[in-house]
């Protein structure tokens, strides 16, 4: 137990010696524009803001507020029109397509509302994929990934293939394929999005206890105020701007 | 990631699509086997026809009326002459002639001990045997004494009959040759004649040779109903470098009414016919190959377009450009090299087997001759890389548009 606890705890670790208040995430007056057919559409407008290593922060809002623009382009997954994101003090859009993978695989982990897992092969396999995209040797990608199975208690599923789990136990191994290459800030999706309120309050919990127990960055986007309310802090969003940012 | 990972995913992908793959992989395999046929049939026919021309002594010519000897598919010239003594005579009067041997040839059945067999006949004065195949040998016995009327040399496939466990006849055994001809009223005229196995000869490479009885002149002017009228003339020139002089002497001399050919011209007009046919038939192979890497573009095209969603994760989770192209390239290359390498397998068997069905006959009747394939390990490598490049290049536009989806869009596919 003591060495699983290490493992979930080694970032945070490493964190708390280095620097107590450093910061995960910060954005800077981001602003995305999209020119559709129908005019230009401003989706983001110069949002800023900072979140704390081991934060877990809630991204709140109406649909069309801006939540999914904020969490690609935090994710690495769009480019800004204007505005800087700095992860760990990287300012990701400085980098060139193939550095912002990296720094993806490295530093970022994604939890996704309908899991994206890859039905055709084990578990197992689904969690080390971060860790074999990034070259990891097998064995160390396998023995990462049983420890963070087991944290999450679905090591006893790993020669399984995702198809044939719950929809709780495919969103613990979504999340345990987050953890594996041991990311600064972990990105959920509106995690809970396609469970039932029972599994979906368990996946939360696991996610609250990931953050609160093993100090993890973690910005999950969701419409679920009650949920919302549970995280350290909401950033409510409308209309691309910043509404609110709360301390719960 | 590295190439072991790669290889590992693109696999699994294949594995999880096991019928579109096969069926894949089967067009490939067509493609390839059907070239590795072509080749081997084609390297079997020429190797084929260098032994006929290999057995041929070089300083030979063959003459008969008109074009009637220059292919056996042309009709007989309307003004050639008969071919006599005094055809003969003019022709070995020719200047660097060493000698002009006269054959009469036929098409008869034989009998021997209750079996019966169609084979050719060729009646020439037996010592002159050796100026037309210098290499000739002997299993059992000897030649034919030139004065002797019932004595018979036999070739080795008359012998040994394709498929048969005894020998058809044995050296000293009588066997009954049987002729059949119409006469000038119609009437159809059997003419038989008993011959001794005087000799029985050692497999030359010629098939005409081999799948011939040979008898003593007079006995086939007799058994064939040649009436004296030659077939053919072999002419040898003295040397192998007068061969072509001695073809322009005959046609100053006689004309169109005479044609001649050497064994080297037959050689060619066979070997181009021969390579005409591979080349066109090389063409439908590559054309199948072609269409088997369309089947190929076609899969793996699909294939980018069910695994969108599965490409976006990838590239979110931080899988490089690169490595979505490998995915895809490996997933292409992997279906080419089973493809290919099953192709040269079934290729190889398959040629053996049509070899069997695809017997080639022989000008001067009998049983058509079986020609083996011949697989040369270069041309079979050549089959297999083609097969492989091919399969690669066409993978290599699905792949490249896996490469370039925006994580994002790839993402939102459902």
């Amino acid at each position: 137990m003591s060495t699983k606890q290490d493992f979930m705890s080694e970032k945070n670790t490493r964190t708390e010696s280095d620097d107590n208040d450093s910061h995960a995430l910060r954005v800077q007056n981001l602003s995305k524009i999209y020119d559709t057919s129908a005019g230009r559409v401003t989706a983001l407008d110069k949002v800023s803001f900072t979140i704390k290593k081991g934060e877990f922060v809630s991204i709140v809002g109406p649909s069309g507020s801006g939540k999914s623009t904020i969490l690609n382009m935090v994710g690495a997954l769009d480019r800004p029109t204007n505005g800087k994101i700095y992860i760990d003090d990287i300012d990701i859009f400085a980098l060139n397509d193939s550095e912002i993978a990296t720094l993806r695989n490295k530093r970022i982990g994604f939890i996704f509302q309908s899991f994206n897992l890859i039905n055709r092969t084990t578990v197992l396999k689904n969690v080390k994929l971060p860790a074999t995209i990034a070259g990891m040797p097998s064995d160390v990608a396998d023995f990462r990934a049983l420890k963070i199975m087991q944290a999450l208690g679905i090591d006893d599923k790993k020669d399984q293939k995702p198809v044939n789990l719950s929809g709780g136990q495919q969103q613990r191994v979504a999340i345990a394929r987050s953890l594996i290459n041991n990311p600064s800030i972990v990105l959920a999706d509106e995690p809970t999005g396609n469970l039932d309120t029972k599994t979906g309050n368990d996946v939360f919990a696991m996610l609250k206890n990931l953050s609160h127990k093993f100090k993890r960055t973690i910005i999950m986007v969701t419409h679920n105020p009650e949920l919302s309310e549970s995280t350290d802090r909401s950033i409510f969003l409308r209309d691309g701007r910043i509404e609110k940012d709360v301390y719960n | 990631m590295n190439p072991k990972d790669l290889f590992l995913l693109s696999f699994e992908a294949l594995v999880d699509r096991k019928v579109r793959t096969i069926l894949t992989i089967l067009m490939v395999v067509l493609g390839s086997s059907l070239v590795v046929i072509l080749n081997g049939l084609s390297a079997g026919q020429a190797d084929f026809l260098q032994k006929q021309f290999n057995t041929l002594a070089a300083n030979v010519l063959f003459v008969g009326s008109g074009q009637r000897s220059l292919s056996s598919f042309a009709p007989p010239s309307s003004n050639s002459i008969i071919i006599n003594n005094v055809i003969l005579s003019k022709i070995k009067s020719l200047p660097n002639v060493l000698d002009a041997i006269p054959v009469y040839t036929g098409s008869a059945q034989i009998d021997s001990q209750g079996n019966t067999q169609r084979v050719s006949i060729t009646a020439i004065d037996p010592s002159k045997l050796p100026i037309e195949l210098p290499n000739l040998q002997y299993v059992e016995g000897s030649t034919v004494r030139s004065n002797d009327r019932s004595a018979a040399l036999v070739g080795d496939t008359v012998v040994n009959p394709q498929g048969a466990v005894n020998a058809f006849v044995t050296l000293g055994q009588t066997i009954k040759a049987t002729y059949t001809y119409s006469d000038s009223s119609g009437k159809s005229v059997t003419v038989t004649k008993n011959f001794v196995v005087s000799g029985i000869l050692k497999p030359s490479g010629n098939t005409g040779i081999d799948r011939s009885v040979i008898i003593n002149l007079d006995a086939g002017n007799q058994l064939l109903h040649k009436l004296n009228k030659y077939d053919q003339v072999i002419v040898a020139a003295t040397t192998p470098d007068d061969v072509d002089t001695v073809q322009q002497e005959i046609t100053t001399q006689f004309g169109k009414t005479l044609g001649s050919t050497t064994p080297k011209a037959i050689m060619a007009v066979r070997m181009q016919t021969a390579s005409g046919n591979a080349a066109f038939i090389l063409m439908v192979g590559i054309i199948a190959l072609i269409v088997g890497a369309v089947g190929i573009v076609t899969t793996l095209y699909n294939s980018v377009t069910e695994r969108i969603k599965e490409i976006g994760t990838m590239k979110a989770l931080g899988a490089q450009s690169s490595s979505i192209l490998g995915l895809f390239l490996v997933e292409a290359s992997l279906i080419g090299m089973m493809g290919a390498s099953l192709g040269l397998i079934i290729g190889i068997g398959g040629g053996y087997i049509m070899s069997i069905f695809t017997t080639s006959s022989i000008p001067g009747g009998g049983s058509p001759v079986h020609i083996p394939p011949i697989y040369n390990l270069l041309d079979l490598v050549k089959v297999w890389i083609l097969s492989l490049s091919l399969s690669v290049i066409a993978g290599i536009y699905p792949a490249w548009k896996a490469s370039q989806l925006s994580p994002m869009v790839a993402l939102r596919r459902e």
